[in-house]
């Protein structure tokens, strides 16, 4: 009876599902996108209206040794950072799976393990002010035991002190995942490589890894894409400083943007940090994809 | 037991008092005077080495800082609505027509790219925007920016929950001549369940710690509790056990979902962030 119209009507449907989201999302994208590729070519100088550089900004930005720092202090946070999160939450994921056998109260463990992770970076920002400021609660515990206390938000450690802050929050993220792919491994591969007399490295080469190893490298490169775009820490806890002690990539066009307002260049910077992104976030989906 | 296990048990204990530690310290931060806070040695046992008081959460329930937390909870709840909403509609065309223009993978990718570009390379357009429309620091603003950044990752979690509902019901539907609406209400929404429900929770969740958007889209008359808290520094003296008070507060709706949505947690986390 409706058949005829119920079908016509349904070939113009998932046009209609995508409709509202993509009229959503382009209200802003759409703005967004050609008014950074219109800026970039552009200078703002105070009370004055646009002027045109040409490639003026891009030159600039390949010019700025500022840049090439917040460059090094990117790799040196996000990579070390990430490298450690990945190692502890893997040793920690496979120390849980192998040594707590109940698994009501090892989900419980995990659980509470998880609790840094779902704090907002603000949250855990004064969780860490309160720690790390000169007077505060790791000082007063390297007090207490009578040793020389660590000025954790000097030029020297500022950088590596976000860095801990970080693997705090975040090294849950990687324990989750690979605790994931743990448990998905049939006890039997195990009590094959038990009969086997296998040494536990080999077990762990041979039975372990081929389950867990995406796991690992998603858990890697989440961290790593997260730990180059998040500066809420920054925001929060250096400002960047002291000096540029602790500017990365991402503070640093925060910086451009909001405390110098070089709108032009800001814009420049922004504009190759998103192409940037954009390449590794391909990068990650297609091995995700491969899963 | 052997030497091994007990070596790596303390090790596990070792790693918990690392996770937990800080969080611990922030909480009972919030129920001391300013005068215990830092003290040497530390004080860090109730009723034992510092009497609780709860004059830093006074301070908070009597000046606008609470209302700071009424303001998350409004835009966090708006932006998740509309996030849901429309990523509803698109979870189900990308799981049902992946053939049809729009719903390929394709789409799918380029909208999931999104939610991976770095917010630090988009705020500032995005303020200008809102300056152009002059809707700058107002809760449309802010909630249309959160919805706008929620949809990428309701879209992928739905579609997860979708792909696991069997055709083969809503074609038996259909052939019972329930339209697409009616399938949607009696059969899609109520199958996804739980799974919607997590993924409400977890889009609510990210909104609710969102920091940067905040700061910059709104953060003069309309302050949410995150950005309220690099205010509280401005001040002559710091109030740390104020401080304590927000992280603890704010805290509450995080552990609130992580207990109740647990079963979900692994499979929202491979998904989210």
């Amino acid at each position: 009876m409706t058949r005829m119209p119920s079908s016509s009507k349904s070939s113009r449907l998932p046009i209609f599902l995508q409709l509202p989201a993509t009229i959503v999302i382009w209200s802003l994208v759409g703005y967004v996108l050609p008014w950074l590729i219109f800026t970039l070519f552009h200078r703002y100088p105070l009370g004055r209206s646009a002027e045109f550089v040409g490639l003026g900004n891009i030159i600039m930005m390949f010019q700025d040794k500022r840049l090439y720092g917040a460059v090094l202090r990117t790799i040196y946070y996000a990579g070390l950072g990430t490298l450690i999160e990945v190692l502890l939450g893997m040793a920690v994921a496979l120390a849980l799976v192998n040594l707590i056998k109940n698994e009501k109260i090892r989900f419980a463990v995990l659980m509470l393990f998880l609790l840094p992770m779902c704090l907002s970076e603000a949250v855990a920002s004064i969780i860490w002010i309160m720690l790390a400021t000169p007077e505060g609660y790791l000082n007063c515990f390297l007090r207490a035991l009578g040793i020389k206390p660590i000025p954790w938000l000097s030029t020297r450690w500022s950088l590596t002190t976000l860095m801990i802050a970080d693997i705090w929050q975040w090294t849950p993220l990687p324990l989750l995942l690979i605790y994931a792919a743990r448990t998905s491994i049939p006890a039997e591969a195990y009590e094959v490589a038990e009969l086997d007399r296998l040494s536990p490295w080999t077990t762990f080469r041979v039975v372990t890894w081929p389950y867990i190893k995406y796991a690992v490298v998603v858990a890697a490169l989440f961290r790593l894409i997260l730990m180059y775009i998040t500066i809420d820490k920054f925001i929060m806890i250096t400002y960047g400083g002291p000096g540029h002690a602790s500017e990365v990539i991402g503070f640093y066009v925060f910086l451009q943007s909001f405390g110098y307002r070089n709108i032009g260049y800001a814009a420049t910077l922004s504009f190759a940090t998103l192409i940037v992104a954009a390449i590794i976030t391909y990068f990650f989906w297609s091995m995700f994809r491969r899963m | 037991m052997s030497w091994k296990k007990i070596l790596g048990l303390i090790g596990l204990a070792i790693y918990g008092l690392w996770a937990l530690g800080p969080y611990y310290l922030t909480v009972i931060t919030s129920f001391k005077k300013l005068t215990d806070v830092f003290s040497i040695p530390p004080k860090i046992i109730p009723y034992v080495d510092f009497t609780p008081t709860l004059e830093a959460y006074e301070r908070v329930f009597t000046t606008r800082a609470i209302w700071t937390f009424v303001t998350s909870l409004i835009v966090a709840s708006a932006g998740t609505i509309i996030a849901i909403v429309v990523g509803l509609l698109a979870a189900y065309g990308f799981s049902r027509f992946p053939k049809a223009p729009m719903n390929d993978e394709r789409s799918f990718f380029i909208l999931l790219t999104l939610r991976m570009l770095p917010p630090f390379a988009v705020v500032l357009p995005i303020v200008t925007y809102w300056v152009f429309l002059g809707l700058i620091d107002t809760y449309l603003a802010l909630i249309w920016t959160y919805a706008i950044f929620s949809v990428p990752l309701a879209v992928w979690l739905i579609k997860g929950f979708v792909d696991e509902i069997p055709k083969s019901i809503e074609d038996a539907a259909m052939a019972d001549g329930y339209g697409f609406g009616a399938r949607l209400r009696k059969i899609v929404i109520p199958l996804l369940g739980a799974g919607l429900a997590a993924t409400v929770a977890l889009t609510w969740l990210f909104l609710w710690n969102e920091f940067l958007f905040a700061l910059k889209v709104a953060g003069g008359k309309v302050v949410t509790y995150t950005a309220y808290l690099p205010q509280l520094r401005l001040g002559q003296r710091t109030l740390w056990n104020v401080y304590g008070a927000m992280g603890t507060l704010g805290s509450i709706p995080p552990l609130l979902i992580l207990i109740i949505f647990r079963r979900y947690i692994i499979r929202l986390y491979l998904g989210g962030r």
